[in-house]
């Protein structure tokens, strides 16, 4: 990645309530190369989605006020309907995976994870091949 | 003559040589005996023994000992049963009773463990169920993973960056400290949770009214079938359900549903989109509205408690969570109405993620079977997702198990969660 220029870099919106998490998955994705803008709830995560123009959106499914849910639904219903998303969640339950699947995921992937496994899925879901480090 | 079926000697002939696909005459002319004679071997209608069983052996390939030695039938269908599990062969199933009698006492040992793994098999199916229908544990499990998550991946972050910053240095080390003192406090609470619920109990049972409420959870609430045929459809609707008193159970809300179907049908539920535009057509019974909506509109939730608080009906919406155990949260206004029967209350509520209800409740008596009976009241709440209504909001909670919310006056027990 480090053969890209800064604007070349894809851009990841990270959605994330919990700030520990959103600290460290920021960490290792722009030690990564990404472009990394974080919101912790879901209206300011789809201001962002229309101003920044990210190439991939990493979401939690539970956040305060809209949910995850909410948030995919109206991406996929808004002008960019296409924008790959990775959902996160510590609810494996099927029923969240297929609620998730109905409105249009990219990719699910269930709390904990790894973090090579949530850099190999955001290098996938941004088009670019990217190897992933160890961790 | 020895014990007539498999375990005799006549069956197990019988069974080795049909495991080795050999005909009747074949074995027979290998023995020197006619086929009829054998037939009357194998269904045990002759003794054998002696050289002619050593002959049989010899032409089934096993010794005498496993032709003649008994195996307990109870051992073979356990061991036929693990081996069915595991997929094996038939063919190697049949084998079942050769390896029962050549090793007897490896084959009680694979029986046991097989029997302890159903065991824990059953339990394990049993906390699963717990943990996908109590929301007060689904809670607890997923502010564990949670942190499981961050824990996990601070901990790579510093193992695959020896060149890390100082300062990321500093903010990962506080993290990890205060992740892992909360995931310590959070395996405790569920540990000591799950403890609690298996105390005494077989949680694999559930009790009439547990086996009516995942019946109605696993239709969301929502009987078409009542719509279309009232209460003439109940008797298929319950049939499915293992006992006569979840049976009837089920059957005396199911009959409370068609009634208030025939009193408020969805064609005029369909014009209405507040739970004022229903009074009308109701009669002006507030709780019977509430009721229809909660029960007809996949995005609305619905509580009913009896006078003594305790919830008789729970229809989950996704963002305001249920306990299947125990009472809801004491600011709810289904309480507040209890203390002012037949009054319809109007309450902005406030969770503790952020997402703000609106939430309609009433109580109203049960009809008097008598004169001078005690009234016995019932609250009704109805929860809608706010959406355009702003306004100061109650702060209430999921009930005190699962509300992190510490500083509450109306706290009655600890939470489960991690503070």
């Amino acid at each position: 990645m480090t053969q890209l220029d800064q604007s070349a870099r894809p851009r990841v919106l990270l959605v994330e309530d919990e700030p520990n998490i959103a600290t460290a998955l920021s960490f290792i994705l722009q030690r990564q190369g990404f472009r990394v803008s974080t919101h912790s709830d879901g209206a300011t995560a789809l201001e962002a989605v229309a101003r920044h123009a990210p190439d991939v959106v990493v979401l939690d499914v539970m956040l305060p006020g809209k949910s995850g849910f909410d948030v995919l639904g109206e991406i996929r219903s808004g002008p960019r309907p296409e924008l790959p998303v990775l959902m996160l969640t510590a609810k494996g339950q099927a029923k969240d995976r297929e609620r998730a699947e109905a409105l249009g995921v990219s990719r699910f992937m269930t709390k904990p994870f790894s973090n090579a496994d949530l850099l190999s899925a955001v290098a996938e879901l941004s088009g670019l091949d990217i190897p992933a480090r160890p961790g | 003559m020895a014990t007539k079926g498999r375990g005799s000697t006549g069956g197990r002939i019988r069974e080795r040589r049909l495991a080795l696909g050999i005909r009747q005459a074949h074995l027979a002319a290998e023995a020197g005996i006619s086929a009829s004679y054998l037939n009357l071997i194998e269904h045990d209608r002759r003794p054998i023994g002696g050289a002619l069983l050593g002959r049989i052996a010899e032409a089934l390939d096993v010794s005498r000992t496993m032709l003649s030695a008994d195996v307990d039938e109870s051992l073979l269908d356990v061991l036929r049963a693990a081996g069915a599990a595991q997929n094996l062969p038939s063919e190697e199933l049949t084998s079942a009773a050769e390896f029962a009698r050549r090793y007897p006492g490896w084959a009680r040992v694979i029986a046991a463990q097989a029997e302890r793994l159903a065991a824990q098999a059953d339990t394990i199916e049993a906390l699963s169920d717990r943990l996908s229908h109590d929301p007060a544990l689904a809670e607890a499990m997923h502010e564990l993973l949670s942190t499981v998550a961050v824990v996990r991946s601070t901990a790579s972050i510093l193992a695959s960056t020896p060149e890390i910053d100082a300062n990321w240095l500093r903010r990962f080390h506080a993290n990890l400290d205060a992740d892992s003192r909360r995931l310590a406090d959070g395996a405790e609470a569920v540990v000591s949770y799950l403890d609690r619920a298996g105390a005494g109990n077989d949680e694999a049972r559930l009790t009439p009214s547990e086996t009516v409420a995942q019946f109605l959870d696993g239709r969301d609430h929502a009987f078409a079938e009542l719509e279309a045929r009232g209460a003439d459809a109940i008797p298929e609707l319950v049939a499915g359900l293992a006992s006569p008193e979840a049976r009837a159970l089920a059957a005396e809300v199911l009959t409370a549903d068609a009634e208030d179907a025939a009193r408020l049908p969805l064609e005029i539920l369909a014009e209405a989109e507040q739970p004022d535009d229903l009074l009308e057509a109701a009669r002006g019974d507030a709780a019977l509205v509430l009721r229809r909506l909660g029960v007809t509109d996949p995005a609305r939730g619905l509580v009913v408690c009896d006078a003594s608080g305790a919830l008789i009906r729970r229809k989950a919406v996704a963002g305001f969570s249920l306990p299947v155990i125990g009472a809801g949260c004491p600011l709810w206004p289904l309480y507040e109405a209890l203390s002012q029967p037949g009054r319809a209350l109007v309450r902005r509520l406030e969770m503790p993620d952020g997402a703000t209800w609106i939430a309609h409740a009433v109580a109203a008596p049960l009809p008097q079977t008598r004169f001078d009976a005690v009234p016995t009241p019932r609250s009704t709440m109805l929860l809608t997702r706010a959406v355009r209504e702003t306004g100061p909001a109650v702060p209430v909670g999921p009930g005190c198990r699962v509300c992190p919310r510490g500083d509450c006056a109306a706290r009655r027990e600890p939470s489960v969660l991690p503070g």
